[in-house]
Parts: C-alpha cells; structure tokens; sequence
C-alpha cells in the first residue's frame, strides 16, 4: 500500500499533465497556446527559458521601433498580440517523455491549425514543426515546436506572422534561433 | 566646482529625503519578492548603506543631468534595491516551486517577461513588468548560487521596448544601473 502511495506521489505530475492536456484541448482552439503545464520540466532541465510578450506590452512598445535598425523589426511586429516561449535545455536524453510533448500538440490538432513545415535531420534526432493558425485567409497565429533529444523548445506568436517574419524576430524578443530555412522545408 | 557643488547638494538632500534602507512591509511587489527569496532560501538581505544609496542615486542623476547615456532608469528616486551577499542559495531540486511561488505572488499586479532558470548553478532571472503612468515599472530579481538581488525600477516605454527586444543583456544592464556604485 505504501508503494502504491509512492508511486502515485511520483506520477502525479504526469496525471497532472495528461488531465490538464484534456481540458487545454477543449479549451484552446485560438492562436494562443497553454503551455504554463510544462513548468513541471523546469526542475529537471538543466536551463529553462520562459517568455511571456503580451498584447498590452506589444501594443505599448511597437511605436518606440522606429531608428533605422529597428525598421525590419517594426515590420515583423505589425499587428503581433503575443509572444511566449518556453524552452528547456536537458543534460540527458529522455528527461523529457512524450506526455509534455503530446499536452502541446493536442492543441495543434484543433481545426484552425495546419503544420506548414516540417524539418528533420538525418539522423532523426532533431524535429521541429511549425504550425499556423488561419481563420479564413487570414494567418492569426503561429507555433514552432522544436524538438532534439536534450532539448523541447515551444514557440507561440499571436498575430499575423509567417516564416518570413519570424526569421526576422529570431534571436530577439525571447524568440531563439530556430534555423528555419524556408528552402528546405516541406508543405504538408 | 559648479559640479562638484551640484553633486555633494545632491547627496545631502538625498541624505535627508531617502527613507530607511531596509525593506519596508508595503506589501507590494519588491517586498513579496524579497519575502519569497528569504522563506524559501532561509536567507536574509542585507540593507545597502544609506550613504551607498545616496551615491547611487547621485551618479546617476548627474549622469542624467550631463545628457550622459545613463539614462535607462527613468526616476532615480524610486530605485529600490535588496541585495544578499555572501549566502547559500539552494533550491534543493525545488527551483519551480519557487518560480511558482513567485509568480503565484506577483501575479495579481505583475505582468511576468522573461524568466530564466539554471538549476545547476543555482541561477535565476525574473523580469516582471506593470504599469506606472506614462512609464513602467520593472522588477528584476537575480539569484546565483551565493548572492539575490531584487530591483524595482521605474522606466520609459523606450527602456521597455528595449528590454522586450533584448531581454537578458537589458535586465543586466538595468540591475547594473540600480546596484553598482562608481561614485
């Protein structure tokens, strides 16, 4: 009996996790993702990064890009609500488990999100998605989904954003480089 | 001399104006922060010399005065810092409880904009951002494996603008401006 307690006590984020993803699913159809269930990661990764650019912030600030350098910038920011992230860097492999992937995808599976790109390497190991959200014609949102055996990577931009202006935006505003190469992707 | 009359006016009326240098319970933000750290930490901050405030401030006020590029901080005056020196800061396998705890705390009035978490070297950043007029206010809690701090700054829009753009470097940069005293 004891032993059952344990293991319950050493599952529960993982229940937490898979009763969570449950109602995320019902719940997040817009361009803005839940992705706060993945904090659990942050105990065992060996870096985490969280950024959080909300409507307000974005709003406030858009007009104070105007010198010469930040003219790409403004571009890229044009009518963008949010920008969150979260990233986590592991020193082993599998300290992440498809439970936290999956609690992330469930929500891109929504109707109004199609994958646009899919890159992997050669080796399999490396595998980032990106996905767009569209209501009609009109791209309101983005997702990027990077993941390598040491590292889990979600990025959320809502607003109207393609892969054109997210290059733009990578290094910056928390957005990391993604090396997204228009290219050498696919359409699904 | 001008100057130098400017500068010693300036620490003698801040002198006088600066309140008490430890934290006081105003219940706010900064105060939860520092609260957080030292229940969770079992840490104590450590009050900065009231003559060392004074300078701080001084600087930079006639940094700003001289039209100099220290002008990320917005108002010198509402400048407050907490600094724990010389500490052991372990989060016991916990770091996300207190991140939780953190944002659990600031999150009625706070908006959070980046946190960063090293478990391994016990380092952490949290940059929480809210609304002061025309400006914003900005706290900035660090944390390494010996030594926190925690600064609550008033900036403009543009200072804000640039932490967004570059979040890392700007939160340093900031915390530098607030703690460092090269008077």
């Amino acid at each position: 009996m004891k032993n059952l307690f344990q293991n319950t006590w050493k599952l529960a984020p993982v229940l937490l996790i898979l009763l969570g993803g449950g109602a995320i699913t019902a719940w997040a159809q817009g361009p803005r993702l839940q992705i706060d269930q993945l904090d659990v990661l942050a105990n065992k990764a060996s870096e985490t990064v969280d950024v959080k650019l909300d409507e307000r912030l974005m709003a406030t600030t858009a007009k104070f890009f105007s010198g010469k350098d930040d003219a790409d910038i403004k571009e890229a920011l044009k009518g963008i609500k949010g920008i969150y992230v979260k990233s986590f860097t592991f020193e082993k492999e599998g300290e992440f488990s498809q439970v936290e992937v999956d609690s992330v995808m469930s929500q891109l599976r929504g109707s109004t999100w199609s994958k646009i790109v899919t890159v992997k390497s050669k080796k399999g190991s490396e595998n980032v998605e990106v996905y767009l959200n569209m209501v009609g014609d009109q791209i309101t949102g983005l997702a990027v989904l990077s993941i390598e055996p040491k590292q889990f990577t979600v990025v959320n931009i809502v607003g109207p954003i393609d892969l054109e202006k997210l290059s733009k935006l990578e290094g910056q505003f928390g957005v990391p480089d993604l090396g997204i190469e228009q290219d050498k992707t696919k359409k699904k | 001399m001008k100057i130098k009359i400017t500068i010693a006016g300036l620490v003698t009326a801040l002198l006088l104006s600066a309140g008490p240098a430890s934290v006081q319970a105003h219940g706010d933000g900064f105060n939860d922060a520092v609260k957080i750290i030292e229940q969770f930490y079992h840490v104590k901050h450590q009050a900065i010399p009231l003559l060392a405030r004074a300078g701080m401030k001084a600087v930079g006020t006639a940094a700003r005065m001289k039209g100099g590029d220290d002008k990320r901080l917005a108002d010198a005056g509402s400048v407050r810092v907490a600094v724990f020196e010389d500490q052991n800061f372990d989060s016991r396998g916990q770091i996300a409880s207190f991140k939780a705890s953190l944002q659990t705390t600031l999150a009625e009035t706070w908006s959070p904009l980046v946190q960063t978490l090293a478990p391994k070297n016990e380092e952490q950043t949290y940059i929480y951002v809210r609304d002061a007029a025309d400006k914003f206010h900005v706290l900035i809690v660090t944390i390494e494996r010996h030594e926190a701090t925690v600064v609550q700054a008033t900036v403009a829009p543009e200072i804000l603008a640039q932490l967004m753009k570059d979040p890392g470097e700007m939160g340093k940069a900031l915390t530098e401006d607030a703690t460092i005293n090269d008077n």
